[in-house]
């Protein structure tokens, strides 16, 4: 089209994260060792500012940080504390035992506590003092390509009303042109996943699998804990059946970081992180540290969780995937972002000798592949290769193998352990409850909500900082909205309503004695749970009108 | 002395002037209003009902449609020729489009969007209304301060009579970069909310479409505009103009009617400045019940005719 424009740069790095961060930071080092004609570098969020739509536990392993910025403590990074205590409980309704040794896995010694908002700021301010331009508020819609290439980005359009037609504010996106484009979009990332798709990256690994990590930020009364304190818990408010767990972080100035993570690989259909969250907080173990406190900020992000078969080729002529939106992530070790950086690093270093040898095809890209196949992330990732296939003989056996996995080296049986699409395993209502089917509005395991530590969905969405223009688009397409209020209703009871954390879905009456499906857009945390776990993966997450989102202050 | 910059269109004041007086009139200094526009005597008189020393009208006829070169120029005028320590706005959409540029005209500190003015400090609320921030001016000299709507009430704004007085602004209305066109239609047909003094309000527990009727009555007999909560506005009840809360308007009326809103902390951020809240609701456990001064537990299809017909009695 006539009136769009384009913009060429050599390097273009989608996603401003922990990964496409460092990858620009790497790439502005390289510029200045290695000298030559600088190279034209950009980077794209989504997000209106940096940082707005990171949310992590967080626990940083420095190890990557420590070579990007050898000198980050003299440089302010925002380290809110080192772990000075590290304990894992196995949690029962009402009582708690702890482990009496941590498991190497869980040990944080030398780690510190962050908000992974304030740290991807404080890199974004490195990036930029490089002069590299971030552009934030602006989301990348569609990767172009050039024969069999990729060739660049084009962002989405902006003044758009929500019947598709252009509003007086109306600008088209722009093609950004790149020799090489580095895909950091995060976890399920809307253009890493049609790139799979499209180029077959997946061939031949293991089917992606993820989690839903549930968060929020607490003020407490002082006294209660002690910063430092990293807190790990197994067990409930989790079935033994069900991969995940709690953390409850301290910060300085009595903040409390706490969450439960879930694998989207659970059985059960009537399943609800969102309450089982609640649950979490009512156990005294949580409640007796939040009890008086309040509130602070509320998000929830999905996580790659499959690990190093779920990996898929990272590299096509043209393009790199690094990060979460590859899936580096250690789900024994809860840890991904100095995964992220470190892949971020490698991209940058492969990309940046690609365009200077201008040769930018696979066969020069697969270096990043090599470069990862010789680093800490395989020496770190392989080991635990099978770890979250294994939790999916139940909790028991995962963590059994988790241990065993030091000893073997991570063999089992099989390697690989079989693996399935976490949503594959969600089973059908009559299947799973048999004559004892609850109704799909009820909640099988209610928890009370009193507002002072238990709160509905919407409060949560309001203390997440989203906001979207109400007039746009829904940036959650339905494909076959029919199969909600018919078959889904009927096989699984609409489990949307229940793993979306931010009550996107609803059911609400069609006025003719059905119910049909409403889909508040706006309210979305842009966590991707519901283009991950939708039983019948009918539901594709694309990014909405830049800017909008979460906003992540802190977390 | 502060200074108050009363808003108007048309020859219609904005009632958010009158609680911006109201602000002024809480820290005991001499307050003057001033009011910009063209043929804005009758909107002069009006504010002259208000305790202030005096009410400053410069009407100009660059002024009669709103830009913000023209009001940064005729302020920074006023300003020198008034040396106010303080000057009050109400912050209105107007209000945000020129009161930056004004703040670095002068070059004076600007502090927005104020719920509070004590002991010399403006308390702004932060994250969403999460926390209130005390902002205190670190300079002796003359600032700019805005003030949401609905933080105070016009009601408690101090009735006295002050004289009105012309003053004259030279406009060089070839600087005057904004070219203002027609307002849009739907600008035109636009409810404005924040001005109704009373509201009847409707949620989910409406239930039907055809439901909305029996609000639309009350509010009828009551001398009220119609609203909604948002899943009203979202199903096409109403149209999106009449949704309160945090992604519709906020308003502060005098009386504001609750039928079957549960209370979404969304909602409430819209409309908790009100006066007197009443909330129809038939679950005793709702949140809106915890702000509402009277709360009537019950079906709204029954409480509702009932207070039709007391009202027309």
């Amino acid at each position: 089209m006539a009136d769009r424009e384009t913009l060429d740069v050599d390097i273009l790095i989608v996603g401003g994260g922990p990964a496409g961060m460092s990858a620009a930071l790497r790439l502005a080092q390289l510029q200045k060792e290695k000298g030559g004609e600088p190279l034209a570098i950009a980077v794209l969020e989504k997000a209106r500012e940096a940082g707005a739509h990171m949310l992590s536990g967080a626990v940083l392993d420095p190890s990557t940080l420590k070579d990007l910025v050898p000198d980050f403590k003299e440089r302010g990074a925002p380290l809110a504390a080192d772990v000075r205590r590290d304990d894992i409980y196995f949690l029962t309704r009402s009582a708690k035992f702890r482990l009496p040794i941590t498991p190497p896995f869980f040990r944080n010694h030398g780690n510190y506590i962050i908000s992974l908002n304030r740290f991807v700021k404080w890199l974004a301010g490195l990036v930029e003092a490089e002069g590299i331009d971030i552009f934030t508020g602006f989301p990348a819609t569609e990767v172009l390509f050039d024969g069999g290439a990729v060739a660049g980005v084009r962002t989405g359009d902006r003044g758009i009303d929500k019947h598709g037609q252009r509003k007086p504010t109306f600008e088209p996106g722009v093609d950004i042109r790149a020799k090489v484009t580095i895909l950091t979009d995060g976890v399920r990332g809307n253009l890493t996943k049609s790139i799979v798709r499209q180029l077959g990256l997946d061939e031949g690994k293991s089917p992606a699998v993820y989690a839903i990590g549930i968060k929020e930020l607490w003020e407490v009364p002082a006294g209660r804990t002690e910063a430092g304190r990293v807190v790990h818990t197994m067990g409930f408010p989790l079935k033994m059946e069900e991969f995940g767990g709690g953390f409850m972080y301290s910060l300085p100035d009595n903040l409390v970081s706490l969450g439960l993570v879930a694998g989207l690989d659970y059985k059960d259909p009537m399943f609800d992180p969102h309450v089982a969250f609640q649950h979490l907080k009512r156990h005294p173990l949580v409640a007796s540290v939040l009890d008086g406190g309040s509130l602070v900020r509320y998000g929830a992000k999905a996580l790659p969780e499959g690990g190093w078969y779920t990996i898929p080729k990272t590299y096509a002529s043209g393009v790199l995937i690094a990060g979460d939106a590859a899936g580096f992530m250690n789900s024994a070790r809860l840890k991904g972002i100095h995964l992220a950086m470190r892949t971020g690093m490698l991209a940058a270093e492969t990309a940046f000798d690609a365009v200077r040898n201008g040769d930018t095809s696979e066969a020069a890209l697969k270096a990043y592949d090599d470069r990862v196949q010789a680093s800490a992330v395989r020496a770190e990732l392989y080991p635990v290769r099978n770890v979250h296939q294994a939790f999916g003989y139940g909790t028991i056996a995962g963590a059994a193998f988790t241990g065993l996995s030091l000893v073997t080296g991570g063999g089992w049986i099989k390697d690989p352990l079989p693996a399935h699409g976490g949503w594959t395993r969600i089973r059908k209502l009559a299947s799973y409850y048999k004559d004892a089917r609850p109704d799909s509005e009820s909640t099988v395991n209610p928890v009370k909500i009193d507002r002072q530590l238990t709160f509905d969905r919407l409060t949560g969405v309001h203390y997440s900082g989203t906001r979207h223009p109400e007039d746009q688009p829904s940036h959650l397409i339905v494909h076959d909205a029919n199969i909600c209020a018919t078959r889904c209703r009927e096989e699984y009871g609409n489990p949307c309503i229940r793993f979306c954390p931010a009550n996107v879905y609803e059911m609400v009456d069609a006025g003719d004695g059905t119910k049909k499906l409403q889909v508040n857009a706006s309210n979305c945390v842009h966590c991707k749970t519901c283009d991950i776990m939708d039983p019948y993966q009918i539901i594709d997450w694309v990014p909405p009108e830049g800017g909008g989102g979460p906003h992540y202050e802190g977390m | 002395m502060i200074l108050v910059v009363a808003e108007q269109r048309d020859g219609t004041l904005n009632r958010a002037s009158l609680e911006t007086i109201a602000a002024a009139q809480s820290t005991g200094d001499a307050i003057k209003i001033a009011v910009l526009g063209s043929g804005v005597d009758a909107v002069a008189q009006e504010l002259g009902k208000a305790a202030a020393s005096e009410v400053i009208a410069v009407d100009d006829p660059a002024l009669k449609d709103y830009t913000a070169d023209g009001f940064v120029m005729a302020l920074e005028q006023l300003f020198a020729a008034e040396t106010p320590d303080r000057v009050f706005l109400p912050h209105t959409y107007q209000t945000r489009d020129f009161a930056p540029a004004l703040a670095a005209r002068v070059t004076r500190p600007l502090i927005t969007d104020c719920i509070a003015v004590k002991d010399g400090a403006y308390v702004r609320p932060m994250f969403q209304g999460k926390l209130q921030a005390d902002i205190a001016v670190n300079d002796a000299g003359p600032h700019i301060a805005t003030f949401q709507i609905g933080a105070y009430r016009a009601d408690a704004m101090k009735a006295g009579s002050a004289p009105v007085r012309q003053a004259s602004v030279a406009i060089d209305a070839a600087k005057i970069r904004q070219k203002p066109e027609a307002p849009f239609k739907e600008a035109k047909q636009a409810v404005d909310l924040s001005q109704a003094e009373r509201i009847v309000a409707v949620g989910r527990g409406i239930k039907a479409q055809e439901h909305v009727a029996l609000a639309q009555q009350l509010a009828a007999a009551m001398g009220a505009e119609l609203a909604a909560s948002r899943p009203i506005c979202d199903a096409g009840w109403l149209p999106m103009d009449r949704q309160i809360g945090s992604s519709g308007q906020t308003v502060a009326p005098k009386l504001y009617v609750a039928l079957g809103i549960s209370g979404a902390i969304q909602h409430l951020v819209g409309m908790k400045g009100s006066r007197t809240i009443v909330a129809v609701n038939k679950d005793p456990e709702a949140p809106i019940l915890e702000i509402a001064d009277y709360g009537i537990v019950g079906d709204l299809f029954e409480i509702v005719p009932a207070m039709i017909a007391a009202l027309n009695a």
